[in-house]
């Protein structure tokens, strides 16, 4: 069914007609209704930003509490929410979204030279429902009936006997609300990166980025079900009386924390293995060279996803396991060590044979691998399974996952925020403040973790809401105060920096770093339609090759593989990404922020225990999934 | 405390530097009783000296990375034109070598030399006996919201807050809940156990020395988790079998007019329904064993010593003491309060 | 192959679906796509997503039941067999209308996809209607309440019939799209709910075969 092929048109008639094509619409609306990935990344970014700010206040509220033995700055009861919802906001509401919400939304369909995700009303949607989650918990919150039991939230002691009322309620519900979010994005991202490829990127060509992000997506949709599950099972036997966690009538306690961990291990990999697809690609921005070990380093990105599902038990060392299941997960343990030590040196010697730039992302990336080898390095020490018993909840694993979460994890965020800023903006940021606040962000880390190592050998154990003078713990929690401080100084320095730039800063054209992926080779900001041209792809670093991006340029001039007809985006096949059709992209739609808010009502009459108010919201959801596909855009 | 910077070449030396400091930052504040680092046991021991072998080999670990970023750093900008097209990977075939020397095979024979010695040897010495041939004593630990309660299997003791036990005698230590997940742990003497419902997890005990141990509750077990400590008592065996005789007879009978109104006070009051005082009418059981209370030390999960006013203090207004624990603030008179006191101050 | 771009201006020698105005059309244009859709593609990630949710239940089974010493447990009633699994036969057999539908609609008959449609809702309503009887009607002789086993068996069931639900709410919605003709995206969303049923009936044989395992 070839159609008519309209003339050739002149470069600047072609765009013209693209832009009205993909205008958005003006004001609020525009943002309510987008679906527009980058609009929604911008979303993601602000909401977790604020999200950031308030994991942050509480982590600060934790340190001062402890900053001197035997304070009373809060109560014992505001203390257990204060930690349980900065490691729920931290891990839930903070990092995963950031990572995937944020960079992943913006700029996997830029790296992949697509113009949209694959299904850009479930990104929405993944966004509205992500918003209503993060009100949810944060309503409970405000009205004192936080979560209370730990982000664990271990069995018996979130039984309805030991912690009535709502709160756990709530925990069950902000995590499978929550959770829904995440796995629409996961599978949002894997089918976008398996399909939408710019013709001709077949696997081996396409950004170690990528990778990076499909191993999280393949990570989240297979490690929430399982939380999910566990969480129905609380609710069920806090609210309707089932046992499947109560020891007297069969259940088990074990079963909980099983199903955690199945979850909560993948869930560590999931945080950083997008951290790891953000170094890798301002390494070789900044040090000019082609990542050491390409196919190494993507094999052991989607490996360390795999393996890491099978090491959950190291969590529960110390609840007497059988020891040849002990012996199992310890050695399953030791074996995920290897793809993130083939990482660690492939970046480290692309560092040492290019030659490195050491500009504020860089300079992040470079604290990033020393947080990362200094965490992981206790990390391998926990595969002896002795010294793991010794030091399983003390300040000793407090300070190992900090290292991991927040050096490894939120270092390369930052360092993402300072290299794609200009990509965003079209403004430079200011150099010098870019890099004092990253000695500042260091400096306060480690003054901040290091020490727990120390008081946690000591005997200090997590989550006790104070200590007394006699236990020498003092001198240690008053240094990690200073460095809780310190660092958030630091990050506040490091957001006022951009925001000042995002004000006062010089244009950045569209590649000021010579960066290699296709990002780069469109406008700063992207236009709407992000490429004029499909653009042809010969290798992971597409926007190096010259000779390509020159016939971009001829075809723009030529009126080719343009779709300016609608919407259009090309489809590939999964793995050699060969042209296989030219599909039509949603336009904006209402639905998605409708159906959250169903979604969100559901939630809200659960929590009050209004279950049949609960299914008259339940038939609004199907109502607005029915309207939802009322429209019918040929994107499939 | 360390502090670290790849910006300059002089502070390559720094690891080591902190290498040496941070022995004496473990060694500065460690009379704790409590440290995992001053072990008093062949398993703690063991734990100890794994530590510090483990330590050693990850600072030179990220000795090595940290070297290899200050070099990027101290050669940075030595190519005149960046991203040679013609030579888009220089040195590529070194550069994977080692990634695959330093980031496959060292961590094999790492990983592999770990887990052999930490999870075939030392996992044995620190392993639960097998049988009871090995261990002379049982002693039950039971983690309650929010105290240790100490049982003797055998004997009628039972005691809270702290544990006895012989000096060089293997014990077997079964750890228990009576209500949610605790962990006991006692860093010193080896590893820590949790309590899971319905479950009898073991650990041994075994100290070197006689001597005074802290441990505590690890896993968060709830608004006072904070406060759920216990002290560990080493004495020579005679001495253990001393205390533990006088531990399983009952009470003391009060002898004066004073200690027999405290009596009353306790019995007809409120306290006898959640504490036991054996040799009298008392068997609640929600609250601490108190047939010897004045034997102890420490009072409400070894957070406060025991002396009269603590002890008036925590009896009037419990819950400012530990908010949130299972005892109720009581309402005694003056004189009930002072015949409350003479009276369990006698249970010696 | 005449489909890979290597910087040719090949887009005329792909189809564009939004060139489809009619049932044959679409049906050409479909027949000349490489590979899974993106709406397939979509469905096998709500089938990973539910089926590691069912997995997840499934292993919890299997973990309460080697913690207990009797499964199920004394004065807990054994699950009936026969008529379960006579039932689960019956409704597998739908895959086969399903597939034929999904077959159908490729091949632009439209008539055909609505009739292998109807045919696999009337069994798939037949099925539900009397598992949920079935259901209420346990619900008398033991509770989820009872203990571990009857809570984790009801959650089990409850979840395969919610499943089913929301497949039988598809066949009815793709029915009543499918009353004003056939396009590109109708194809699609006929394949797709075609995947959805198959692992619906997989996931049963799984869960209705863990259930009645109590019973061996």
């Amino acid at each position: 069914m070839a159609t008519t092929v309209p003339p050739p048109a002149p470069a600047e008639e072609v765009v013209a007609r693209l832009e009205r094509m993909w205008e958005a619409r003006p004001g609020v609306l525009g943002w309510v209704m987008t679906t527009d990935h980058k609009r929604i990344g911008l979303l993601f970014f602000w909401t977790t930003l604020a999200l950031f700010g308030a994991g942050g206040v509480e982590a600060l509220l934790i340190r001062t509490q402890l900053i001197r033995p035997d304070n009373h700055l809060v109560s014992p009861g505001t203390f257990d929410e204060l930690f349980t919802v900065h490691g729920m906001t931290m891990i839930f509401f903070f990092i995963i979204p950031a990572s995937t919400g944020v960079f992943g939304n913006y700029l996997l369909p830029l790296m992949i030279g697509a113009r949209d995700m694959a299904f850009p009303r479930l990104n929405a949607l993944s966004y509205w429902v992500f918003l209503g989650s993060a009100i949810f918990l944060y309503t409970s919150l405000f009205m004192g009936l936080a979560p209370n039991a730990g982000w664990f939230d271990y069995v018996p002691l979130a039984n309805r006997r030991f912690d009535p009322g709502p709160p756990i309620d709530f925990y069950c519900l902000a995590v499978i609300f929550n959770s829904l979010s995440s796995t629409l994005t996961a599978s949002n991202f894997i089918v976008t990166i398996f399909k939408m490829r710019a013709p001709g990127m077949s696997f081996n060509r396409m950004p170690l980025f990528c990778f990076a992000f499909l191993a999280t997506s393949f990570g989240l949709l297979f490690a929430l079900p399982p939380l999910s599950a566990d969480t129905i099972f609380l609710f069920l036997d806090r609210n309707v009386g089932t046992h499947f966690f109560d020891v007297a009538h069969g259940g088990s306690t074990l079963l909980w924390q099983h199903l955690f961990w199945i979850f909560g291990h993948p869930e560590v990999y999931i945080l950083i293995v997008p951290a790891f697809g953000i170094a890798t690609s301002i390494i070789p921005a900044f040090t000019q060279r082609r990542l050491v070990a390409f196919p190494l380093v993507a094999i052991a990105e989607l490996l360390v996803v795999f393996i890491g599902f099978g090491v959950w038990a190291h969590h529960m060392f110390a609840v007497g396991m059988p020891v040849i299941t002990v012996v199992f997960f310890a050695a399953a343990t030791a074996m995920v060590v290897i793809p993130s030590t083939v990482q660690v040196f492939a970046w480290c010697m692309t560092f040492v044979t290019g030659s490195p730039q050491f500009r504020t992302p860089l300079l992040f990336i470079a604290g990033f691998i020393f947080m990362f080898v200094a965490g992981g390095l206790t990390g391998m020490m926990f595969v002896a399974v002795p010294f793991d018993q010794q030091v399983t909840d003390t300040y000793f694993v407090v300070a190992h996952f900090h290292y991991i979460i927040f050096g490894a994890a939120v270092f390369p965020i930052f360092a993402g925020f300072y290299f794609w800023f200009p990509k965003v903006t079209g403004k430079l940021y200011f150099e010098l403040p870019g890099q004092i606040s990253f000695w500042v962000v260091f400096v306060g880390t480690n003054l901040l973790f290091f020490p727990m190592h120390v008081v946690g050998l000591e005997g200090m154990t997590r989550r006790v809401y104070t200590y007394s003078g006699g236990s020498g713990w003092g001198p240690e929690n008053l240094a990690e105060s200073i460095g809780g401080y310190l660092t958030g100084a630091g990050i506040v320095l490091l957001l006022g920096n951009l925001l000042v730039s995002w004000f006062r800063g010089p244009p950045a054209g569209p590649d000021p770093w010579r960066a290699p992926t296709l990002e780069w080779t469109i406008p700063s900001p992207p236009p709407e339609y992000n490429f004029a041209v499909i653009p042809k792809v010969s290798s992971a670093y597409a926007a190096w090759d010259l000779a390509d991006r020159e016939e971009d340029r001829r075809k723009l001039a030529e009126h080719a593989l343009v779709l300016d007809q609608g919407h259009e985006q090309p489809v590939s096949s999964p793995i050699d990404g060969w042209f296989s059709e030219i599909v039509e992209m949603p336009h904006d739609s209402p639905w998605p922020i409708v159906l959250a808010t169903a979604l969100s009502l559901v939630f809200t009459t659960l929590v009050i225990h209004k279950y049949a108010v609960a299914g008259i919201m339940g038939v609004l959801v199907l109502l607005a999934l029915l309207f939802w596909h009322q429209e019918e855009p040929q994107n499939a | 405390m360390r502090r670290r910077d790849r910006g300059t070449a002089g502070v390559r030396a720094l690891p080591w530097a902190a290498l040496v400091a941070l022995p004496l930052a473990l060694a500065g504040c460690s009379g704790n009783g409590q440290n995992a680092l001053h072990p008093h046991s062949h398993a703690a021991r063991d734990i100890a000296s794994l530590f510090w072998w483990m330590t050693g080999g990850a600072f030179l670990g990220l000795g090595l990375i940290v070297g290899l970023l200050v070099l990027s750093w101290v050669r940075r900008g030595r190519r005149g034109v960046p991203s040679d097209p013609n030579d888009p990977k220089p040195g590529e075939g070194f550069a994977v070598k080692v990634v695959v020397a330093l980031g496959v095979v060292v961590p094999i024979l790492v990983m592999t030399a770990i887990f052999t010695i930490g999870d075939v040897f030392v996992m044995k010495t620190t392993a639960a006996p097998y049988s009871r041939t090995r261990t002379t004593l049982t002693v039950q630990a039971v983690g309650v919201q929010w105290y240790w309660k100490f049982l003797y299997p055998g004997t009628r003791a039972v005691t809270a807050d702290e544990l006895h036990i012989p000096v060089r005698t293997p014990v077997n230590l079964v750890a228990t809940t009576a209500d949610v997940i605790h962990s006991f742990s006692v860093p010193e003497l080896n590893r820590k156990i949790d309590t899971i419902p319905g479950t009898k997890n073991r650990i041994v005990l075994y100290a070197d020395e006689v001597g005074v141990y802290r441990g505590r509750c690890a896993e968060f077990c709830g608004l006072q988790h904070a406060h759920m400590a216990m002290t560990v008592y080493v004495d020579p065996p005679a001495r253990f079998r001393a205390w533990l005789r006088a531990q399983s007879a009952p009470a003391r009978t009060p002898t004066t007019a004073l200690q027999r109104r405290g009596e009353r006070v306790f019995l007809d009051g409120p306290c006898s329904s959640c504490h036991t005082i054996r040799g009298t009418s008392a068997r609640g059981y929600l609250g601490p064993d108190l047939t010897h209370l004045a034997s102890r030390r420490t009072l409400a999960g070894a957070t406060i010593p025991n002396r009269k006013g603590y002890l008036a203090g925590w009896i009037m207004d419990s819950q400012h003491v530990k908010p949130g624990n299972q005892m109720p603030d009581m309402d005694l008179s003056g004189p009930q309060l002072q015949a409350l006191l003479a009276y369990l101050e006698s249970l010696k | 192959m005449s489909g890979y771009v290597e910087g040719g201006t090949s887009e005329r020698l792909v189809p564009r679906t939004t060139d489809a105005r009619n049932a044959r059309e679409a049906a050409a244009l479909a027949a000349r796509r490489r590979g899974p859709t993106v709406s397939l593609w979509g469905m096998a990630m709500v089938v990973a997503s539910e089926g590691t949710l069912f997995g997840a239940f499934v292993g919890s089974y299997y973990y309460l039941r080697f913690k207990s010493p009797h499964w199920p447990p004394l004065g807990t009633p054994e699950p009936k067999v026969v008529v379960p699994l006579i039932l689960v036969a019956v409704l597998a057999t739908t895959s086969v209308p399903m597939q034929l539908a999904a077959l159908a609609a490729r091949a632009g008959r439209l008539w055909a996809t609505r009739s292998f449609l109807l045919v696999a809702l009337v069994v798939q309503s037949g099925y539900f209607a009397y598992e949920v009887h079935d259901y209420v009607d346990q619900l008398h002789r033991s509770t989820p309440q009872d203990n571990a086993y009857s809570s984790i068996y009801y959650l089990l069931l409850g979840a395969d019939h919610a499943h089913v639900f929301f497949g039988l709410l598809l066949n009815v919605w793709l029915l009543g799209k499918l009353a004003t003709g056939l396009t590109m995206y109708r194809l699609n969303a006929v394949q797709a709910v075609a995947l959805y049923w198959h692992a619906v009936n997989v996931l049963t044989w799984i869960v209705i075969g863990t259930l009645l395992s109590a019973a061996a």
